[in-house]
């Protein structure tokens, strides 16, 4: 069998046509589920009954001659740490599927099912997103749709997986330190992580509170922005939800990208690119007209500040059960999580001090650019089981260091969408290139995203399962 | 730093912590945190005034009134 399927905007046409019903979008959703996902390994959990409520709800409010709102009958499933009211949120791990099911939807569920989206099932991920790879020893690694011997990517490997293998259109899924950015990037499929504070995290399970950011991946621009503007609304339950309205994006993806003033990152993301990453880049900018290399105000700090942030927020979360239920954590990140609890608090006290320093001077840089461009991956996705790198020269522990070039963004809280590029003798593997803005201008992102997707230069490709 | 100081740190550590560490998973904690340092050291040596507060809530920025044109003409930065 082979993909692309329809788009999340082809989709969303046709049932509001009616040309195809809800119901049948949901059939063959169901199928090339089915049929794909022993081999690709996607999907920890299927909601079939919510799925045919959900579907028929659509179909009936087509018949009403009403109005149907932008998602109607587009399928999504959701990274496994979202709230699925009746589900377990198992968050990857197995300590949690002794928690009792989820009371309610996360808010984001909430704001996909009242876009009209059906929700399918849940998706797979590093063990409390601590990871870069999605070898989930209790539930098998997501294997990438494009190399079934290659890493998905993670920590939301599923969602990647899933809208690369075309089992749905649209993914929900977290980025701390790049868990959206890193799986769009090794399966070629589109991802937003959004600005710190635009979504609301409510009933999600949470993995570092003060970088934790949710987001959409999808097999087209217009889905990802679809999926963005659905998503959207202040939340005043949700302390980290900084947004006060709804800010729209769908209007702005037509503008183009003349007159903004783009760059390409050198320095640091150049340093632990490998070429076939440095060539997306290149690409990337030459696409959008980029002829600047810009330097990023503190990359390597930034990443350390994240990586200790991380562990010791991380650890502290999950102390109480590592003292009594070491065992059952997931063995290629239980000692992290357990460094993380033991780490100095004067290393956490510092990042954070670091952390304002940092804000300011990137926001400084962007008085001077609207997007900039730097690789999602020093490389593109490395096969299972790989425990070292060679970056350049250098030899780096495989799992944390995916996160090279993600993890620098990410502390400063800008948004970023990622662009599935594909490297020349590449063996065919994708690599992404993050178009990074302002705290806020999604929309400057997205216009220059959709500006390499109308120039054929960033898309999804097809695969053969 | 000494790897011998950082296993003696992790299990005096969890210890405090009331956290239960066979030799081997202590050892292999330690390595961890020895990476850990090394990043450490990247933020000891970045220079911070005694009056630097911690990072807030964290917010990027404030939320805007309004999406803003972009200040350029395409050209890059001046």
């Amino acid at each position: 069998m082979s993909t692309p399927a329809p788009t999340a905007q082809a989709l969303a046409r046709s049932i509001a046509s009616g040309e195809r019903s809800a119901r049948e979008v949901l059939q063959a959703t169901l199928l090339h589920i089915e049929a794909s996902n022993p081999a690709v390994n996607a999907f920890t959990g299927m909601t079939l009954a919510r799925a045919q409520r959900e579907a028929d709800a659509v179909d009936a409010l087509r018949r009403s001659g009403a109005l149907l709102p932008a998602l109607a009958g587009v399928p999504y499933a959701v990274k496994n740490l979202f709230d699925v009211q009746g589900e377990v949120t198992q968050a990857g791990s197995r300590v949690n599927q002794q928690n009792p099911p989820a009371a309610a939807d996360a808010f984001l569920v909430t704001q996909m099912q009242r876009a009209g989206a059906i929700l399918v099932g849940s998706l797979n991920m590093d063990e409390y997103a601590y990871g870069f790879t999605t070898e989930n020893t209790h539930y098998g690694a997501t294997r990438n749709p494009h190399d079934l011997g290659r890493t998905a990517g993670g920590s939301s490997g599923g969602s990647g997986a899933a809208v690369a293998a075309g089992q749905v259109p649209i993914a929900l899924a977290s980025d701390t330190n790049g868990s959206i950015r890193v799986p769009a990037s090794f399966c070629g499929v589109w991802g937003l992580k959004p600005t710190f504070g635009r979504l609301s995290r409510r009933g999600s399970y949470p993995f570092v509170h003060s970088l934790d950011h949710l987001g959409p991946l999808a097999d087209s621009v217009e889905g990802l922005a679809l999926a963005y503007d659905a998503l959207q609304s202040p939340d005043a339950l949700d302390p980290g939800c900084h947004a006060l309205r709804v800010q729209p994006v769908g209007a702005c993806l037509g503008l183009g990208h003349q007159g903004l003033r783009i760059g390409r990152l050198g320095g640091y993301f150049d340093a632990f690119a490998t070429p076939a990453a440095a060539e997306v880049a290149r690409s990337a900018a030459a696409a959008l007209g980029a002829r600047d290399e810009v330097q990023w105000p503190h990359a390597a700090q930034a990443r350390a500040a994240a990586f200790i942030t991380s562990a010791s927020e991380g650890g502290r979360l999950h102390l109480a059960d590592l003292k009594t239920r070491l065992d059952e954590f997931e063995p290629l990140s239980v000692d992290r999580f357990v460094a993380g609890a033991l780490q100095p608090a004067a290393w956490y006290v510092r990042a954070q001090q670091f952390r304002r320093v940092y804000r300011d001077s990137v926001n400084a840089l962007f008085a001077h650019w609207d997007v900039l461009i730097a690789p999602a991956t020093p490389l593109s996705a490395p096969l299972l089981g790989t425990e070292w790198l060679d970056i350049n020269g250098q030899r780096l522990p495989c799992r944390p260091s995916i996160g090279l070039l993600t993890q620098p963004i990410s502390y400063a809280g800008c948004p970023v969408v990622t662009a599935p590029l594909w490297p020349g003798g590449n063996g065919g593997l994708p690599l992404g290139v993050q178009l990074i803005a302002a705290p806020w201008r999604e929309d400057l992102a997205l216009r220059a995203a959709q500006a390499l997707q109308d120039a054929g230069v960033a898309h999804l490709q097809a695969v053969k399962l | 730093m000494h790897s011998t100081d950082v296993l003696a740190y992790v299990q005096s550590a969890a210890k405090l912590l009331d956290l239960p560490l066979e030799a081997a998973r202590a050892a292999s904690v330690a390595s961890q945190l020895e990476r850990t340092w090394l990043l450490a050291q990247q933020l000891e040596a970045f220079p911070l005034p005694p009056e630097q507060e911690m990072s807030e809530l964290f917010c990027p920025a404030a939320f805007p009134a309004d999406f803003p044109a972009p200040q350029g003409d395409g050209q890059g930065a001046p």
